[in-house]
């Protein structure tokens, strides 16, 4: 009897030693898994990003990489991802392509890394577009969105702002709605660039499924005075305007239109979120000016989400910037990349994320933002919205509504 | 409309005037094309988000520090760069005036960061109608200041003592030291008031919009002005600043904003390709 059963424990026995020397060869292999050439290395993952950090867009890029590193920051402090935390190597691009290409290779090759999350100059996107389709290097969370880059959608290429298109329609939409306008007469306030011209015609195209008229009028992203802006204005008498550009845009205009007695009322891009802003146009002309927003900004509202990041930016010092819509965007695509590293898996290379992501995946930012579906199909990121405006006596945002309000406005 | 347009291209450019009239100040005494003039003005207006909203300052006090903040900033500049500078070619020191600009910028940065800041001031932001025609209480404040600080200006420059011996140091250095004008003191003094003057321009063109390092690209609207208006002569940076202002919003309203770029610039090649001492500069005549 006991001579079987040490003949069964024996087999049993080597069984289990093999299965254990297997497993650890694989736990080290994994432990030891490294591609520096991709920017992976034993005990970190190097993770690119592009902004405008010196330049005329550092006031919100800038905002947005530090929103960025805060939560990559907060993730390393729990151990990182799969054991590794990850580094952030951000090259500035001084908002000039030229630049852009420089950074691109340098991070491609110099100093490798497994991403890119930013891009935040329209040009650098249609200039590298090409290089960018036909390499290997993901980005994920791009701060704008341009057509050649997004169109098609690439396997490489994941949005990380709000879309214009979805802007356009879910402001005109509810702002229709809101001053309950039959036909809309609608002007785009905006600064000379092909990103102006492209979203006066988005919003053309919602304003046209209300029966309604819209017209643009342009200025300097320089200006020093928007008199000329005005008149345009008060000869037009639209309904209401929105405005594209940057922070300057939005105070000139409004501004410039208490002046004038006008009390119409206006919608700023996502982009123009931002507690300087509120505080330059002032209460007099505030209330008449609201944003629409795919971001929830800081301290709007008691989300779980809203709370993480607010403490977050105490902890690191950038209580200042909590508010900016700049600060959740970029602390949203440090989700989105800490995510997309998670499905990489602990042996991640860029071609291991790229396949991961190109299967889609939902990005949670519990409540500052509605969730991020990305499918196979759809890269284009946040698209859900609503409207956000400011309540100068408390000194805090109101949001109009919840996300899923405004999905009748998609359609 | 046209009364309108006039009226802020009238405001824009008394502002445009006061900061040209600093470039020609700096010019005029020490032969200097300050290509950081721009950042001067974006420095006086991060000077008045210190002392204004940072620290508090009872509004007068808080201009005479702005003032006096960036005259002192001006004379340091001299010293430490320009002065060290004096007798190489003109190339060098605006190559330093162009490097100093970027520097100041990064300053700006690391001491502020890179959001914009909003300036909260006193001063009135409201209208006065006159018939149809709205007349902003802030430009008119702008426009007025600028101009009394032109008129003192051209007051200190003829009637006194130290105006007259810095016109005798702007007409002739060697002159002027053997006179026994101190002639690095006049230098100086130039470059405090022209560092002074764009302060004040930077203080209103903060309140007119937002501050930020980009009030510097603003504030470069002073070389075409100074140019135009003949880069030795005051009256003609002043005379400058109001043809570039009022061009600005004309073109703005009655062509295209970006059109303004084009008649400007247009303006200042046809300047210097017809009259290079400007509008209202004198020719200069070498003798052999």
């Amino acid at each position: 009897m006991q001579d079987q059963k040490t003949e069964q424990r024996g087999p049993l026995r080597k069984r289990l030693l093999a299965a254990l020397a297997a497993g650890t060869l694989a736990l080290s292999a994994q432990a030891q898994f490294e591609s520096p050439s991709e920017g992976v290395y034993k005990d970190r993952v190097d993770w690119g990003v592009m902004m405008d950090l010196s330049g005329p867009a550092s006031g919100s890029q800038g905002i947005w990489t530090n929103g960025f590193q805060a939560y990559v920051r907060s993730i390393n402090e729990k151990g990182g991802v799969s054991g590794r935390r990850i580094n952030v190597l951000a090259e500035d691009s001084r908002f000039n392509p030229a630049q852009d290409k420089i950074n691109y290779e340098k991070l491609s090759t110099q100093t490798p890394v497994l991403a890119i999350s930013g891009m935040g100059s329209s040009s650098s996107q249609v200039s590298l577009a090409p290089t960018i389709r036909g390499g290997k290097i993901p980005i994920v969370g791009t701060y704008t969105h341009t057509k050649p880059l997004s169109e098609p959608t690439s396997p490489l290429v994941y949005g990380g702002f709000c879309t214009y298109p979805e802007m356009a329609k879910a402001g005109v939409g509810y702002m229709t709605e809101k001053l309950k306008i039959k036909s809309p007469k609608v002007m785009v306030v905006s600064i000379e660039s092909a990103g102006g011209v492209e979203y006066a015609q988005f919003i053309a195209d919602a304003v046209k499924k209300y029966g309604g008229t819209s017209s643009l009028v342009t200025m300097k992203i320089t200006a020093a005075d928007v008199t000329p802006q005005v008149l345009e204005i008060i000869k037009q008498k639209p309904d209401f305007i929105t405005i594209y550009g940057v922070g300057n845009t939005a105070i000139l205009t409004m501004k410039a239109m208490h002046q004038y007695g006008l009390k119409i009322p206006a919608f700023g891009i996502s982009y123009l979120m931002s507690p300087q802003i509120y505080a330059a146009i002032g209460p007099e002309a505030g209330p008449n000016y609201n944003v629409i927003s795919c971001f929830t900004p800081g301290g709007a509202d008691q989300s779980a989400g809203n709370k993480e990041m607010m403490a977050a930016a105490d902890k690191y010092n950038h209580s200042a910037m909590k508010e900016d819509v700049n600060y959740v965007a970029g602390w949203v695509v440090g989700q989105m990349a800490v995510q997309a590293l998670q499905l990489a898996g602990p042996q991640p290379t860029r071609a291991r994320l790229v396949e991961a992501m190109s299967k889609g995946f939902t990005v949670n930012t519990n409540g500052l933002s509605a969730p991020i579906v990305f499918t196979p199909t759809d890269h284009d990121g946040p698209s859900r919205f609503r409207m956000i405006g400011y309540d100068y006596a408390a000194k805090k945002y109101v949001s109009f509504g919840e996300f899923a309000d405004y999905e009748k406005y998609m359609k | 409309m046209l009364i309108q347009v006039l009226l802020s291209g009238i405001a824009l450019g008394s502002i445009y005037g006061l900061v040209a009239l600093g470039f020609a100040v700096v010019f005029k005494a020490t032969d200097v094309f300050n290509f950081a003039q721009g950042m001067f003005v974006a420095f006086g207006a991060y000077f008045a988000v210190t002392t204004i909203n940072l620290l508090g300052l009872p509004f007068p006090l808080a201009v005479a520090a702005i003032i006096a903040a960036s005259a002192a900033l001006g004379v340091v500049i001299h010293i430490v760069l320009i002065q060290p500078l004096s007798g190489r070619p003109m190339l060098s020191v605006i190559m330093l005036t162009i490097a100093l600009s970027i520097v100041m910028r990064a300053v700006i940065e690391i001491l502020y960061g890179v959001q914009s800041r909003t300036l909260s001031t006193p001063m009135p932001t409201g209208i006065f109608l006159v018939g149809d025609v709205r007349i902003s209480q802030l430009h008119l404040v702008a426009a007025g200041v600028s101009w009394l600080c032109m008129a003192a200006f051209g007051a200190f420059f003829k009637f006194t003592s130290i105006g007259l011996l810095m016109r005798a140091t702007a007409d002739g250095h060697e002159a002027a030291l053997v006179s026994g004008v101190n002639v690095k003191v006049m230098n100086r003094l130039a470059w405090a008031i022209g560092a002074g003057l764009a302060a004040i321009g930077g203080l209103f063109l903060g309140q007119l919009q937002i501050v930020s390092p980009e009030l510097e690209h603003i504030g470069l609207l002073a070389l075409p002005a100074v140019v135009i208006g003949g880069m030795q002569s005051i009256p003609g940076a002043i005379i400058g600043g109001l043809l570039v202002g009022l061009i600005e919003q004309l073109s703005a309203t009655y062509i295209s904003p970006k059109s303004s770029d084009i008649l400007v610039y247009v303006l200042l090649l046809a300047i210097l390709m017809v009259r290079p001492w400007g509008l209202f500069g004198q020719r200069e005549l070498g003798r052999v």
